[in-house]
Order: C-alpha cells, then structure tokens, then sequence
C-alpha cells in the first residue's frame, strides 16, 4: 500500500440526484501521471473531493503515503479543485503568498518560492495586480500556481487546463512533466482527452461513478475507444 | 493558529467590504448622532419637538445616550454584516476548497476569522467613541462633564458586547453558506431584541440585555442578567468551530 502516493478502495459516496461514486478503486503511483475522464457527473470531482477530504465516503478507504486521512502530512498535497484559491482583494503575489503559509512554508522561504511561482507561470507583469482584476484564463493560472508552488509530493487538479489559454496549456503540460519526473503522483481529470493523452502514463475512464476501464496514451483514436467504453457501460447498464 | 491569524488578518486589511463597513460603523453612527444634535437646535420648531425627546436631557448626556441608542441597533447590523461575509464568502468565492487539505485545520481558520473579527470590532468601537467625542467637540458641545463620562463607557461597553453578541451570524452564514443566511440572522435577532424590550423582559434576553442595560440607566439589569452574554457567545462560537470541523462539500 505505502508505495502509492495515493491508495483508495472501494469508495462510496452517492447524493439523492442519483449522481456519486459507486466503489471506485484508485491509485497513483509516485512519479506517475494518472488522468481521469468521463462525461460530466460522471463522478470524477466526487472521486477527487473524497481523496481530499472535501467529503466523507459512505464506504471504502483513502490513505496519501500509507497515512489515513486523518494523518496525512498534508503539506506534502497540491491541489486545485473547482475554483482556484484566489481571493479578489489580493494581488497574485499576496496569493500566494497566502497559499504558501497555508501550505506550512515558512515565512523566510516564501518569497523565493512566490517569484518562482510567478516566472514559471508567467504571471509576471499581473504579479501586482489584484485577483479581482485578472481574467478567467490569469485567475486559473493564479491557483495552479499556488497549487503547485511548494513542490508537493501528491498533486490532484480537477480540469485544470478550464479558461487557459494555448500558451497556459503547455505552461501546466510542462509544469506538470516536471514534477512527476521529480518523484509527485499527479492526478488530473479533463475533457480533454488529446491533453491528457499527451502527458498521462495511465488513463482511467469514469462513467456513473464507476471506473468501467482505461485507454491508451499512445492509442490511436483514443477519442474512438472512450465513447466507445461508455456506450458499452451505458448498453450494459 | 499563527498561519491562520496571519491569513486571516493579510485578508481583512485589504477587503473593500470591511473598509466600507467600517466607514459606516464608526462615521455613519457618529454623523446620525451629531447631525440630531444640529437639527434639534435649528429654527424649525416641528423638528425640534420630534427630537428633542430623543437627546434629552440635552448636551453631552443626550448626545450620548443616542448614540447608545443608535450603537444598539446600527452597531450590530455592521458588525453582523462583517462576521457574515467573513464566514461565507469562502463559499461564495469558492476558496473553501483551497481550505481544505492543507496542513491548517478549518476549526484553526475559523478560530482565527473569530479572533481577527473581535480585533477590529474593538478597533471600530473605539474609533467610533473617539469620533463620537471629537464630533461632540465640533458641534459646540464644549468639555465633556464628568458624569458623562459612565455614560461613554457604557456606549463603549455596549459596542463590545454588540462585537460578541453578532456571534450566532459566522454559525449561520457558516451553515447556510450564505451571506444573507448570517445577516438575516442577525436580523431577525434585533427584532427578537426589540420585541423583548416592549415586553418588559429585556433583561433577560441575553441580545437586549445589554442595550437595556447602557441605555436605560432606571431600569436596573442584575450582573447575572448581563453575564447571560457569556453562554450565548460561547455557544455560537462552539455552534460554529463545530460546523467547520464537520464541514463536507457536499452542496
């Protein structure tokens, strides 16, 4: 188990519209690049908010390196999920310089770790701009980089290539590479699927909150083979 | 807790809202009264008939006791405000995301929102007791007299427990996730207030008590009355620690 950055079993958590996770088994290894993709509702924002502890399952287990939830070193986790941690009154600097204090930085470290933020994201000319102000596309790049900046070990991102532009897709293509070269489990859910092609070693496929199978970085027509998983699933169903 | 207080406070200083909030705390409450004291002394006698009840005796005395009048309702409408929009608008803006899986427990932030609201609730009040004063000089009141002096303690007095007492709004907007959800609250609590005071018991409506007790100087509200604030705030302060420990994102 302790050799996955992130090891969940059997997860079960449902809402009254019918929408949930239904026993979903997941992990990701250190240094691996794991996407998630599935129509909307298909439950990938409920599997990432479970492995957070945004929410309790109904049923099953999540451990981040061998620990429970309850013990997880979470200054060792990066994520962005749904909005990006961005508060409007603050510049991108005061951001994230917020994001790292919560992330346990200390103080003498963060204005390094900041600029650093800011170049490898190319918010430069917004770095004194406040949150307000930016637009969709900048904001996005706001969080990723406060997700990002303190090099965690594990890092989950829920669509996170939403309103970026061209350039800003390979700025987290890149920024991502790198990481997991370095040793960090990643996991990222998109629509994306010729992006997550490009940088996932493992693709699984979501549907009604199950995982009904996986697809081939490398295939040809991966587009092809995910509708046509899901229709089997929905056939089957 | 350090983290919290630190982030908590960056988030504060820089908010327009609490700025504005702040503006209309302590010039808007100071600015009603002195304008009272102005308009009871024009040529108008109408004018002067209407409120001249409401600043008797007259001078610093009535000057002040509206101001404990005003403090009472206005004050904890402000301060309602600010505690609600401290607690929801991590949910309006969604950053309570970005709260959750970090190293800093949400009891943590939200014992540092709480902390950082009673600091500036304390700040705003004694701005305001000090624009009450300077607005009195301005207006030809001349020195203040010393058996003024109690009453501006109790106006100051009641603004602190104005600051405590808006607690139960940071447990609603908590739970309803909503601004709204804590001002109305906040409401709906000075209406409890008021209708408790024309019933004749004030005193022991812990929301009243101590406006009853800084306003009307006749009426006599008991230590143990007063000391009815302590449960209620605790209460709301555990309601709301309570409610981020067990909070899921699940709506």
């Amino acid at each position: 188990m302790a050799e996955h950055a992130v090891d969940a079993r059997g997860l079960v958590r449902t809402f009254d519209d019918g929408t949930g996770i239904r026993g979903v088994d997941i992990w990701v290894a250190p240094g691996e690049i794991h996407a998630l993709v599935g129509l909307n509702g298909a439950g990938k924002s409920t599997l990432m908010r479970l492995l957070l502890g945004m929410l309790t399952p109904a049923d099953g287990t999540v451990t981040i390196a061998g620990q429970a939830l309850k013990h997880v070193d979470w200054a060792a986790v990066g994520h962005l999920v749904d909005y990006p941690l961005a508060y409007r009154e603050l510049t991108c600097r005061q951001n994230l310089a917020l994001g790292a204090r919560l992330h346990g930085v200390s103080p003498a470290k963060i204005p390094g770790m900041v600029a650093a933020a800011i170049a490898e994201l190319q918010l430069t000319q917004y770095a004194d701009r406040r949150a307000a102000k930016l637009s969709l596309g900048n904001k996005q790049r706001l969080g990723l980089a406060s997700a990002l900046q303190h090099d965690p070990r594990f890092i989950v991102l829920d669509e996170p290539t939403n309103s970026l532009d061209p350039s800003g897709v390979i700025l987290l293509r890149e920024a991502l590479l790198r990481r997991s070269d370095e040793g960090a489990a990643v996991l990222v859910s998109s629509h994306h699927l010729d992006e997550v092609a490009r940088i996932a070693g493992r693709i699984s496929v979501l549907n009604a909150g199950r995982v009904i199978g996986s697809l081939d970085p490398h295939g040809v027509d991966i587009e092809r083979a995910f509708f046509d998983l899901v229709h089997s699933d929905d056939v089957a169903a | 807790m350090t983290i919290g207080l630190v982030t908590e406070f960056a988030k504060l200083v820089h908010s327009t809202m609490v700025r504005v909030t702040t503006i209309l705390v302590v010039l808007g409450i100071s600015l009603i009264c002195a304008a009272m004291l102005f308009a009871v002394h024009t040529d108008d006698p109408q004018l002067a008939a209407k409120l001249g009840p409401l600043i008797d005796p007259g001078g610093w005395a009535g000057y002040i006791t509206v101001a404990i009048q005003v403090t009472g309702a206005a004050g904890f409408v402000g301060y309602g405000v600010v505690l609600s929009w401290l607690f929801s608008r991590e949910f309006a803006d969604g950053t309570i995301t970005g709260l959750f899986a970090i190293p800093v427990s949400r009891p943590a932030i939200a014992t540092a929102k709480l902390v950082v609201y009673l600091a500036w609730g304390l700040v705003t009040a004694a701005a305001l007791l000090l624009a009450l004063i300077v607005l009195g000089f301005i207006s030809g009141l001349g020195g203040v007299p010393a058996d003024v002096v109690p009453s501006m303690a109790r106006q100051f007095g009641l603004s602190v427990f104005t600051i405590v007492l808006a607690t139960p709004a940071a447990w609603a907007a908590t739970l309803g996730r909503s601004v709204l959800a804590g001002i109305g609250t906040t409401i709906g609590i000075l209406v409890l207030s008021q209708v408790s005071v024309i019933a004749g018991s004030g005193g022991w409506f812990p929301f009243a008590a101590p406006a009853v007790w800084a306003i009307h100087t006749d009426i006599a509200v008991t230590p143990v009355q007063l000391a009815l604030v302590i449960p209620v705030v605790v209460l709301a302060v555990a309601l709301t620690l309570h409610a981020w420990h067990r909070l899921q994102l699940d709506r």
